[in-house]
């Protein structure tokens, strides 16, 4: 037992520390947040896609459509599971779990903080590359084993805009393992948690460094990411007004909510890396600018600041429900939950819990802008059509993230040079 | 368009060869269908994505309207005719009872002509409303739909005072209106027109300049005017192929005389030059409405028509510029209170006719784009 | 090209133009959502809703006269109407009326054609049955006027 516990007051993560025990405590905890957290998105999707549409969104399944993921869960558990007469069985039931693993795989070696991951990979950001690129298996098995020309096409297109956005993501990567080199040993690291104590040792995130460049890098990340989820504006190949919806057409019930959730989890594991490469992963704001124990103290009490706040909203919201009978229900639902926020908030105010959680909520919150991100694109832009979004990821993706490549190699070379200049100088 | 059979073309399949060894595909957007604006059928013969023709199939909606005209007297006709192109009712009810009163030589009251004009050009703006919606909703940006349909409720709320009705509005009768402007019409109208110039605005931001919006519609779906005229398309997807023929201004009923406005035309004919078109015809019915509320004469609102109609024996073609073309009636009268023939001419029905042309050659991303350019309500091409 | 429309595409000008009045819109001052069945529309007066028959409020006599004017107006010939003339006073007065609703299309012919103000068209919209048996709707039925629907929920 003792050995089990010793690793509570270690400084390391499991891996590091060689326990697979604790390892898998990590995958179940990160699994059931991860879930948790998908399931937040579609009700999170619904209400900030209904407010950018004037409208409300779902109001009646509990207070302010709170239990409305819980009501599409069951609805979806209980459809009937059609399976097409023609269709291949095993690769068609197999589909979806493989999309679903491969969606998930991808977390084992996010950072969610210094400590806070499963393992640290020597070889992180290429493990999530080259996992991601086997979510296009998945999609491919769908169409194929379904029988019948609209999955197909829809296949087809989903894989061939995922392989090709993935080219210019893979560049725009590199650009950015390029930066983590330059540094005094003129070594860099392709370990995740190596990435962001490489940016907070440099003094800024990589998406300030060598202005505009790491900029550039960024922004071909965060389109080919869009690309990489078939999100909109690059969604033709589920565009429900063409091709009724592409490689999940004949997926009914639960097999078509594994490939929803897979495509949400999958939003989420690559805003974690975009997170990670270029906003400085779990760093809080300015770590060497604003240091000392006095603005450690103020940025460590965000997080309780942050549900507090969201416990006010919930306790206000709750006090002005209309006085009706039929909403007595609600209101006392709403209370409930106001009242769990704001215990959330109380225990992430004490002490030991402050410092601990601090790496978790600044991760948390720089990749659920990237989510809001996700759904203000949505909600605002057109779809691509399918010859016009390869053209784009071919033929200016590409060609930019080759130049901003070798840019930031060229600048590289430069700095080092200045720096091993003023080392003989001196 | 050749008479013959669309299959007559379709290449023989080898024995032991399927439908994936063969380079054309024979795609079905059925009847049920996210973006086919109502029960309409499109068959697609494809090689890959691109469109090699297409063939229409129409009638899910026929209700028989023309021959329900033959068995009712003139004034019980008048709801059928709003059923026709729901998405704007009111001016089906201006072609119709134009053509009544054209029948029986009866003069409409000043009044009742300004109302009327006010109310179809309203109703021009809720049908374009309609369109723009719908067609950003095929295109991919979902959210103008919800701004569009706000401000549509708007009108819809003017029609329901002044009617009774929000959709089959029934708002005209034979030889005038019959209900007078309520109290407050012009100031709720004219809040209306104030509050609609900024959200047009909001549109356009949101649209016109996008470049996601222009490469999806600049070049897709080209109509030359030689092919417009030949078909005999009307409307905005004229006018957007560059012929300057509005009946408002060629062929002018009901005060429209009175009234300065502008017509926009188009330069290549594209989905995008028409997409320009509606929205500038958008604020040309602002402007006719701002004319109309402040010039609204005082003076009766219904024409001395006998209550048992018996219109002369004859007959009478009248069409009037509604907001998807030329909406023209032909009633036959051989004397009796009920018509010989009421033969309605949709613009729906023409204009669809141009979607073979406008998608040869194109890819089937495109097809929906142009139908959603076509504005196309089944009501009306099926009545 | 000239130099500010290749900014305006190279900084992404447009786009951004476009998420700026996606995100105005989100103001909760801009939501136009009537939460039905709590909220309920407002209904102009003159809106054309189920038909109800006028009764005089001082007698309690119906201002029917039987003259049939709203059933020869009615274009799906739905309304029935059945008189007889009083011996004594030599006035027509009504016996029985029924209207169909199934197949009624709410045009306002019939309100337009009474001469008494008898029949109308209310303001109620919530009609909705389980059968068809009560979709014909009789003198009682009809004078009895619209009954607004509590929901529960």
């Amino acid at each position: 037992m003792r050995p089990f516990l010793d690793y509570l007051h270690s400084n390391v993560t499991p891996g590091e520390y060689g326990s697979y025990l604790w390892a898998v405590i990590y995958i179940l905890i990160i699994f059931a947040v991860a879930s948790v957290a998908v399931m937040l998105m579609t009700w999170l999707e619904r209400k900030i896609l209904a407010h950018m549409q004037v409208r409300l969104g779902p109001m009646r399944v509990g207070p302010h459509g709170l239990l409305q993921p819980i009501a599409d869960a069951l609805k979806l558990l209980t459809k009937e599971d059609i399976l097409p007469d023609e269709a291949d069985k095993m690769v068609f039931w197999f589909a979806p779990v493989w999309v679903m693993m491969i969606a998930f795989l991808n977390y084992v070696v996010l950072p969610f903080g210094r400590t806070h991951a499963v393992t640290d990979m020597n070889i992180g950001i290429l493990f999530v590359l080259g996992v991601s690129s086997l979510s296009v298996l998945g999609v491919i098995m769908a169409g194929w084993s379904s029988n019948s020309h609209y999955p197909l096409m829809g296949a087809l297109r989903s894989s061939a805009q995922m392989v090709s956005y993935e080219v210019a993501m893979g560049l725009a990567i590199v650009s950015a393992v390029l930066m983590t080199s330059l540094n005094s040993t003129g070594t860099g690291t392709l370990s995740m948690i190596g990435i962001v104590e490489a940016q907070k040792a440099a003094g800024r995130w990589y998406i300030f460094s060598m202005f505009p460049l790491g900029l550039i890098a960024f922004l071909i990340f965060a389109i080919a990411m869009i690309a990489e989820t078939n999100r909109a504006p690059f969604d033709l190949p589920e565009a429900e007004s063409e091709l009724v919806a592409g490689f999940h057409t004949e997926y009914s019930g639960f097999r078509w909510s594994l490939f929803f959730l897979a495509e949400y989890a999958a939003m989420i594991g690559i805003s974690s890396v975009a997170v990670t490469l270029w906003l400085g992963g779990y760093l809080r704001p300015f770590p060497n600018l604003l240091s000392g124990h006095s603005w450690d103290l103020a940025f460590s009490l965000f997080p309780g600041l942050v549900f507090t706040g969201m416990a006010l909203m919930c306790l206000i919201g709750a006090a002005r429900m209309p006085k009706i009978p039929q909403m007595k229900v609600q209101t006392i639902g709403l209370w409930l939950f106001g009242a769990v926020i704001a215990l959330i908030a109380a225990v992430l105010f004490l002490p030991g819990v402050r410092e601990r959680v601090q790496d978790i909520f600044w991760f948390a919150a720089k990749v659920a802008v990237f989510m809001y991100l996700y759904i203000w694109y949505r909600g605002t832009f057109p779809r691509y059509r399918f010859d016009q979004l390869m053209n784009l990821g071919w033929k200016v993706l590409l060609p930019i993230s080759l130049a901003v490549l070798i840019l930031t190699a060229l600048v590289g070379i430069r700095q080092d040079l200045s720096t091993v200049l003023m080392g003989v100088l001196r | 368009m050749s008479n013959s059979n669309f299959y007559d073309d379709a290449p023989v399949e080898a024995p032991g060869k399927t439908f994936l060894d063969s380079t054309e595909m024979v795609l079905n957007m059925g009847p049920q269908h996210p973006s086919t604006h109502g029960v309409l059928r499109v068959i697609l013969k494809l090689d890959g994505e691109k469109v090699l023709g297409t063939e229409c199939v129409i009638g899910y909606l026929h209700r028989g309207v023309e021959k329900i005209a033959e068995n009712r007297t003139y004034a019980q006709f008048n709801p059928y005719v709003d059923r026709m192109d729901y998405v704007a009712a009111v001016s089906n009810g201006l072609g119709y009872c134009g053509a009544v009163e054209k029948l029986i030589s009866a003069e409409v009251p000043k009044r009742a002509e300004y109302l009327r004009v006010i109310l179809t050009e309203l109703n021009r703006l809720a049908s374009h409303q309609v369109w723009l919606g719908t067609h950003a909703l095929d295109i991919g940006a979902i959210t103008p739909l919800f701004y569009t349909f706000r401000e549509r409720e708007e009108i819809l709320k003017i029609f329901e005072k002044y009617c009774g009705a929000r959709l089959t509005t029934h708002a005209f009768r034979i030889g005038g209106c019959q209900y007078d402007a309520y109290e407050g019409f012009d100031r709720e109208v004219l809040a209306f027109c104030d509050a609609q110039d900024p959200r047009l605005d909001e549109y356009e931001e949101l649209l016109t300049t996008n470049r996601i919006w222009l490469e999806r519609t600049k070049g897709v779906g080209i109509l030359s005017a030689e092919d417009a005229i030949a078909l005999g398309v009307t409307g905005p997807v004229l006018r957007g192929s560059g012929v300057r023929w509005d009946l408002r201004k060629a062929q002018p009923y009901c005060s429209y005389k009175d009234f300065d406005f502008e017509i926009p035309i188009g330069l290549s004919g594209d989905t995008f030059d028409r997409y320009v078109v509606r929205i500038q015809e958008m604020r040309q019915s602002l402007r006719i409405i701002r004319q109309a509320v402040a010039g609204l004469p005082e003076g009766p609102i219904m024409a001395k028509v006998p209550k048992v109609l018996k219109p002369p024996v004859g007959e009478i073609y009248h069409s009037i510029e509604a907001p998807k073309g030329e909406l023209g009636y032909f009633i036959v009268s051989d004397g009796s209170t009920q018509p010989y023939r009421v033969r309605v001419r949709p613009p729906s029905f023409v204009n669809l006719q141009a979607l073979d042309i406008m998608v040869r050659g194109r890819l089937v991303a495109d097809v929906v784009a142009v139908i959603g350019t076509l504005d196309i309500v089944l009501g009306e091409v099926d009545r | 090209m000239s130099v500010a429309p290749l900014l305006r595409k190279i900084f992404l000008v447009d786009l951004i133009k476009g998420l700026s009045v996606t995100f105005r819109s989100q103001h909760p001052n801009e939501l136009i959502t009537e939460q039905y069945p709590l909220e309920r529309p407002w209904i102009a007066e003159r809106y054309r809703g189920q038909p109800r028959m006028a009764v005089n409020p001082d007698t309690g006599e119906s201002l029917c006269n039987g003259c049939g004017a709203c059933a020869l107006a009615c274009p799906e010939k739905l309304i029935t109407v059945t008189s007889d003339r009083d011996p004594v006073t030599k006035k027509k007065y009504m016996t029985s009326y029924t209207y169909d609703v199934s197949r009624c299309m709410f045009c306002g012919l019939c309100q337009e054609s009474c001469p008494t103000d008898c029949i109308e068209l209310s303001q109620d919209y919530e009609m909705a049955l389980y059968s068809r048996e009560g979709m014909t709707l009789d003198r009682v039925r009809l004078e009895k006027g619209p009954e607004p629907t509590e929901y529960a929920r």
